[in-house]
């Protein structure tokens, strides 16, 4: 629903929200109204959604509007008398081809089939058999009324709901023809209509109730006004029913693209090697192959897989190849970017080779910052998942609209009715747009020594950083502590604090004396965890190590980048940072800074140790 | 007549109504709206609101301002204004 709203301006989007949270009728007519103000444009497509039902709903029209105007649409409800259903059929008009339209039939056995519910007093079994029969021809002669009569308009049949207030339900589980089993034979053949008829869909809210349970339904207002929905249920009802017809109006989403690490499997291939990749049949390898298997299905569907990971391809590849328990294919995407760039890159390049619209897109990732940049950088993009834990990205999977379809034929004809409320937003101006999100992270930065309160990470840092390490190098804890301790030497961890929360250490950088006494430094160990990657916090660690340098009247810097597999990423990196090479060595390429010019602290973090 | 009348509030909100009418006018027999369908929303938004639940007795006698009042102030819903 956040989804649908988006464009709506903010005042807006937070009276909808405040509605559709609180179920509140004063606050549903405010968000009504504060809608009625905008312009006709910024409402959404016209809808005309035609209601006939055996129970009430004219106290809830209201809500039900409401969901309609979420889609967004601008919708006109229009509500046959209670219980009327073949003379509101028959008295009708038949619509214009280009107008888009439903007609919802919703029923309940309390009104189709009253007997089932006194099964003994209604000649149980073979009396009540006939009753369901006759309601069964009566759907049967519904649907050719509305295909005689509205031939081309949509007809939505509803399953009927099991009752809620009946007595014995022990009894009523035992027989076809009892209360529940009337109901499942009667929902059976609605469905069966659907199936053999042109136009005529279901909608199900039979299992829509059942997913709700008891809290959908208060006798009370049934018994009242023959109106059995609770304030919760309306709502809930309103925002089901336009999802339902939302296929008709909107096309679904036709991509989505798919991060690789923590999220086709558990692990980063990259650090932990495909040994230590989670995924399989147990917990929690798994909730990865689950998703896996959702994704495989969405493909199967007819949606497109996109695969945009930070990494070696080498190393995806790999796993791709070797993990056994794997699902997807490397081929199952109809586009690999696999690499170093920044995602919303890969991303429009993607769209470009695809020749499809950034809006076609949904993005699935499980970290909170490429989730953010991508909502930023491309705002037509729909991201799937609100939180990167592996179990909150399958329900996402199973949640989601982006991919609802009808049926294809209905599909097609009505999508030139599409039509979008967005203005058309600039693609240029990237690097703008790249530094307003970085300063957007309101990115927070302590250096602290390497001390016994950090020791324990900073090593196991240094134990299993692949990526973003200039030498790889794998000391101990005696080794690391040994290294810091040394007069002249500087031992330094990055800790992180942004928007999402504490980071923790994410980067550490170890330099020691020159053999020419305390002139010169060496650096040993220059790592950036691969969850704090491209947010430019190595420039506030290198920043943070040239004051300290400076401040030791350090006159020569030294460094060497060890290639290895895994660390191409900062191949260039002392190049960046504007040290000059010198002669490489077999092991690897060697870098001097002299003098120590000053070095800029990155403008979008704040330091929280004061001028660096 | 006090703007932190929360049930005050609730009704005019409910009715769309100005915020100038007399508590006395919030009634059943003044406001053709309060029919028997908006009773049965009423009721929804009374029990949501307040965290409370009526009885059938009850129910029939929640015909104006002061009679739900009334019947909250019993339930020991403690109302301002």
């Amino acid at each position: 629903m956040h989804w649908w709203i988006r464009d709506f301006p903010a005042r807006q989007r937070e009276a909808i929200s405040e509605a559709i949270t609180t179920g509140s009728l004063a606050k549903v007519r405010r968000a009504l109204r504060l809608i009625q103000e905008l312009a006709v444009e910024q409402q959404g497509p016209p809808l005309t959604v035609e209601l006939l039902s055996t129970y009430n709903l004219e106290p809830i029209l209201p809500v039900l509007e409401l969901g309609l105007k979420c889609l967004p649409t601008c919708p006109k409800v229009e509500l046959a008398p209670l219980n009327d259903l073949e003379g509101h059929i028959v008295r009708s008009v038949p619509r214009r081809a280009d107008e888009a339209s439903a007609r919802i039939v919703l029923w309940r056995i309390e009104e189709i089939l009253p007997g089932v519910l006194f099964p003994l007093s209604s000649g149980f079994p073979e009396q009540l058999t006939a009753q369901v029969d006759e309601a069964i021809s009566r759907a049967e002669g519904i649907v050719h009324l509305h295909q005689r009569h509205a031939p081309g308009t949509p007809l939505f049949l509803s399953t009927a709901p099991f009752p809620l207030h009946f007595a014995n339900p022990v009894f009523a589980a035992q027989h076809s023809s009892g209360p529940l089993g009337a109901v499942e034979r009667f929902n059976r053949h609605v469905r069966e209509l659907a199936a053999t008829h042109q136009s005529v869909y279901v909608l199900d809210v039979c299992a829509w109730a059942a997913a709700l349970g008891k809290s959908y339904s208060d006798s009370l207002f049934d018994l009242m006004a023959r109106q059995p929905l609770t304030p919760e249920g309306q709502m809930a009802f309103a925002l089901f029913l336009a999802r339902s017809l939302r296929p008709l109006i909107f096309p679904r989403r036709k991509v989505l693209a798919v991060d690789l690490d923590n999220t086709l499997w558990g692990g980063v291939v990259g650090e932990d090697g495909i040994a230590g990749l989670q995924l399989g049949h147990d917990f929690p390898g798994n909730v990865h192959l689950r998703i896996q298997r959702e994704l495989l299905e969405l493909r199967n569907r007819g949606a497109l897989l996109v695969l945009l990971s930070k990494n070696n391809e080498a190393d995806a590849r790999l796993a791709f190849d070797s993990l056994p328990d794997m699902l997807l294919k490397w081929d199952d995407f109809a586009v690999r970017k696999v690499n170093w760039e920044h995602k919303h890159e890969n991303l429009r390049a993607a769209s470009r080779e695809l020749g499809l619209g950034l809006d076609s897109f949904v993005f699935l990732d499980d970290s909170d910052y490429e989730r953010e940049q991508m909502r930023q950088l491309i705002p037509e993009i729909q991201i799937l998942n609100e939180s990167g834990d592996a179990l909150q990205i399958l329900r996402a999977l199973w949640e989601t609209d982006a991919f609802d379809s009808l049926a294809i034929s209905d599909e097609d004809r009505m999508r030139h009715r599409d039509y979008s409320v967005r203005a058309a937003r600039d693609v240029q101006g990237h690097e703008n747009d790249l530094q307003a999100f970085l300063e957007s992270l309101e990115m927070e930065v302590a250096i602290e020594q390497v001390n016994p309160s950090n020791l324990e990470r900073v090593a196991t840092m240094l134990g299993k950083t692949n990526q973003f390490n200039l030498t790889t190098r794998r000391h101990s804890r005696a080794e690391v502590q040994q290294l810091a301790s040394q007069p002249g030497s500087v031992a330094l961890a990055l800790r992180l604090r942004d928007k999402f929360g504490d980071q923790g250490i994410v980067a550490v950088l170890l330099a020691q004396s020159g053999q020419n006494g305390q002139a010169s430094l060496t650096i040993d160990t220059f790592l950036v965890s691969c969850r704090a990657l491209g947010r430019g916090v190595e420039d506030a660690l290198w920043a943070a190590l040239i004051a300290r340098a400076r401040e030791q009247k350090v006159q020569k810097l030294e460094a060497i980048y060890i290639p290895t597999p895994k660390n191409t990423i900062v191949a260039e990196l002392y190049d960046r940072l504007g040290l000059r090479r010198v002669e490489g060595s077999s092991s690897g390429t060697r870098y001097v800074l002299e003098p120590v010019a000053p070095a800029t602290w990155p403008a979008w973090i704040s330091n929280k140790n004061g001028n660096e | 007549m006090s703007d932190h009348d929360e049930l005050r509030n609730l009704l005019i909100d409910f009715f769309g109504l100005s915020s100038a009418v007399q508590n006395e006018e919030l009634s059943q027999s003044s406001l053709p709206a309060w029919d028997s369908l908006a009773m049965v929303q009423l009721i929804g938004e009374l029990q949501s609101t307040f965290g409370v639940e009526f009885d059938l007795d009850q129910i029939q006698a929640l015909r104006s301002y002061s009679e739900i009042r009334e019947c909250l102030s019993r339930k020991g819903v403690n109302l301002a204004g």
